[in-house]
């Protein structure tokens, strides 16, 4: 048996080392551009789904998100909550919010959503919106008549859209608001954020202390955000957070993401699907081509090392072993090639309405995609070398 | 008298083309001893090729005995076929049939390393039957690089490097000038002489007749005279 790989190896070393290399070159260069195509569609969605992810988690839930009990508009006894859980090791930070509806009110235009609370220096613990300031500045924990709004609402002058903003107000104009409890102020617009992601955009917010004071309530919150160090621990946090006593529904980012994830990736994946089907396809066409040309011009020579007493399956496991060095080559050159596409796109990403996009490659996909390759390279390789190696020695011969 | 290396009877090869007919070989019976070097001659289409393609293995008889060194051959499976072709039997064919992406030296071990043998052995022996054969100066040679008669005497060197019992050579010297034909006959001479090498050749021309032990006469598939 290894005798006979031997002779396979060193039929198949000389074929290639001596063959066309015009031909070796092209066929590689093909199968580099097939593996690059399999893994890149992929993770491009991969990188999809990772900045709604990353987008999410640093803006709407943090890592895990705390909501009030069932049938309860609030979670109570907030400050006690959050003292218990950034004592745990491993909690970033964490940031109790009130949310409620709103209308925003700028001369003739006006804006519905909701209005969020932050207490500014818990706030920036877990979320990034002090990094996505583009005029003015952050609240400040005794602000009472200041108020943070995102370029959604704000809207950009000169800019007539669609959607309903303000119409492009500037830092230092006065927004009233009117709270869905009936309660009308005004309020001085003392930042802008602006992060890329549409929905996050139409966010605003004023001080936890101003809030309290229009809904009369105190130590209460729509939602406590946790941020933890560390991606992937969510669940075992949870069980922690249980034991410490927190009654309260808490929902692990991959809980509240599920359906969007679903509904958003589930339409890629179908795409991905056929591509992957044609890059493999391609794999079999080129792979099967290259091997059927190559045999049916030595069906003599096959016919002689026949006669000669070589067996046919060394025969055929030497264009099977041309096939791999087809195939391997090519994962060797498209990995080389992918790296450079990533690292490229790392720095330049893509722009989607979700956010910035990079590709994002697993491991997982690497594996399936090498294995699969290698299958249809087998068996490309093995079909057309098998159908002329057991041809008749003396009709290969002589015709 | 010797041993018996080939004893053949009464085989018949009969290759069917559609709704035609044709026999090759009627019903050869023949004996060939161990050391012999016999030519195998006759007109165009009498079965030369034929019977030395049913000897050699390389086909199989629509009826008939072979026995080669006591081995009933018709019996083997492909697989033993095989084994046995590479083990026992050595091949020259008319055209020079070695494998253009191999050297010289590459092309003549190929069938040693096929048996297993080690590298360094079969190198060896390699060496010195291409020098046999007079090519100690082109054992890096690819056949490109090698004239006709220089490629045949590879493609002999192949032949003998499994020390074959048998060597078949199909009008071996049909493509070269006389010069490299003298130069291959002799060495089929010699290799009879000094090793025993057991030989059958079909040949056409009268001229080879001298370097021949006997010549077994083929006429429309059966056998003229011997
Ligand atoms: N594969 C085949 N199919 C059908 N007929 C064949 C086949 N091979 C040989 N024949 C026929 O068998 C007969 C003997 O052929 P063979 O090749 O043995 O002749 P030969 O004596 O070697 O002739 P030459 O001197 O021309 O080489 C011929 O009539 C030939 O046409
Ligand atoms: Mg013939």
């Amino acid at each position: 048996m290894f005798k006979n790989l031997k002779v396979s190896f060193f039929l198949a070393c000389k074929s290639i080392k001596r063959g066309n290399i015009g031909t070796t070159i092209l066929t590689v260069m093909i199968m580099s551009l097939i593996f690059v195509n399999l893994i890149f569609l992929p993770s491009i969605v991969n990188g999809i789904g990772e900045t709604i992810i990353q987008q999410s988690i640093d803006t709407i839930y943090g890592n895990i998100v705390i909501e009030p009990k069932e049938n309860n508009l609030y979670i109570d006894n907030v400050d006690n909550i959050q003292k218990k859980l950034n004592k745990l090791p491993g909690v970033v930070g964490t940031s109790a919010r009130y949310v409620t509806g709103a209308t925003f009110t700028h001369k003739s235009k006006f804006v519905s959503g909701a209005v969020h609370s932050m207490n500014p220096t818990d706030e920036e613990a877990v979320t990034i919106f002090h990094k996505g300031l583009i005029a003015g500045e952050y609240l400040s924990k005794e602000d009472t008549d200041e108020i943070l709004l995102g370029v959604e609402i704000t809207g950009k002058e000169g800019v007539e859209g669609e959607e309903a903003d303000l119409g492009g107000v500037t830092v230092g104009d006065k927004i009233t608001i009117t709270f869905s409890n009936g309660v009308i102020r005004a309020y001085r617009l003392k930042g802008i954020f602006d992060i890329s992601v549409m929905s996050i955009n139409s966010y605003a917010f004023i001080t936890e202390k101003e809030m309290e004071s229009v809904l009369g309530l105190e130590n209460k919150a729509s939602e406590i955000l946790v941020t933890l160090s560390q991606r992937g621990s969510e669940e075992e946090f949870k069980k922690k957070f249980i034991e410490l006593g927190i009654s309260e529904n808490i929902k692990t980012w991959q809980e509240k993401l599920v359906g969007v994830m679903e509904s958003i990736l589930g339409s890629f994946s179908l795409i991905t699907f056929i591509s992957t089907i044609i890059s493999l396809i391609m794999a079999v066409v080129v792979i099967f081509i290259i091997i059927y040309i190559n045999t049916v011009n030595k069906r003599k020579q096959i016919g002689i090392l026949k006669a000669i007493g070589i067996n046919q399956k060394v025969i055929i496991h030497s264009y099977v072993m041309q096939a791999l060095f087809y195939c391997f080559s090519g994962i060797v050159i498209g990995s080389i090639l992918l790296w450079f596409l990533v690292s490229y796109m790392a720095a330049n990403p893509i722009s989607f309405p979700m956010g910035d996009v990079s590709p994002l490659i697993e491991q997982q996909l690497i594996v399936t995609s090498i294995v699969s390759l290698i299958i249809v390279s087998l068996v490309a390789g093995f079909i057309p070398s098998w159908k002329t190696a057991r041809e008749n020695i003396l009709k290969a011969i002589w015709g | 008298m010797g041993l018996k290396m080939i004893i053949v009877k009464n085989l018949k090869r009969t290759y069917v083309m559609g709704k035609v007919e044709v026999h090759a070989l009627k019903g050869v019976s023949v004996n060939i001893e161990k050391g012999e070097f016999v030519g195998i001659m006759g007109p165009s289409g009498s079965g030369k090729s034929t019977l030395l393609h049913q000897l050699g293995l390389l086909d199989t008889p629509t009826s008939g005995e072979i026995m080669i060194a006591g081995v009933d051959v018709i019996g083997l499976s492909e697989h033993e076929k095989t084994i046995f072709r590479l083990n026992q039997l050595g091949y020259v064919f008319q055209e020079y049939a070695i494998l253009p992406e191999l050297t010289a030296v590459e092309n003549v071990y190929l069938p040693s390393m096929m048996i297993g043998k080690k590298r360094e052995l079969y190198l060896k022996t390699s060496i010195d039957i291409l020098e046999t054969v007079g090519l100690g100066e082109r054992l890096y040679h690819r056949p490109h690089e090698l004239s006709g008669g220089e490629q045949q005497r590879v493609a002999v060197a192949r032949a003998l490097v499994n020390k074959p019992k048998i060597l078949f050579a199909d009008e071996p010297c049909a493509n070269l000038d006389t010069e490299s034909s003298k130069h291959i006959l002799e060495l089929f001479r010699k290799l009879n002489e000094e090793l025993g090498q057991t030989i059958l050749m079909v040949s056409h021309e009268e001229w080879h007749k001298k370097y021949v032990d006997r010549i077994i006469y083929l006429k429309d598939g059966l056998i003229e005279k011997m």
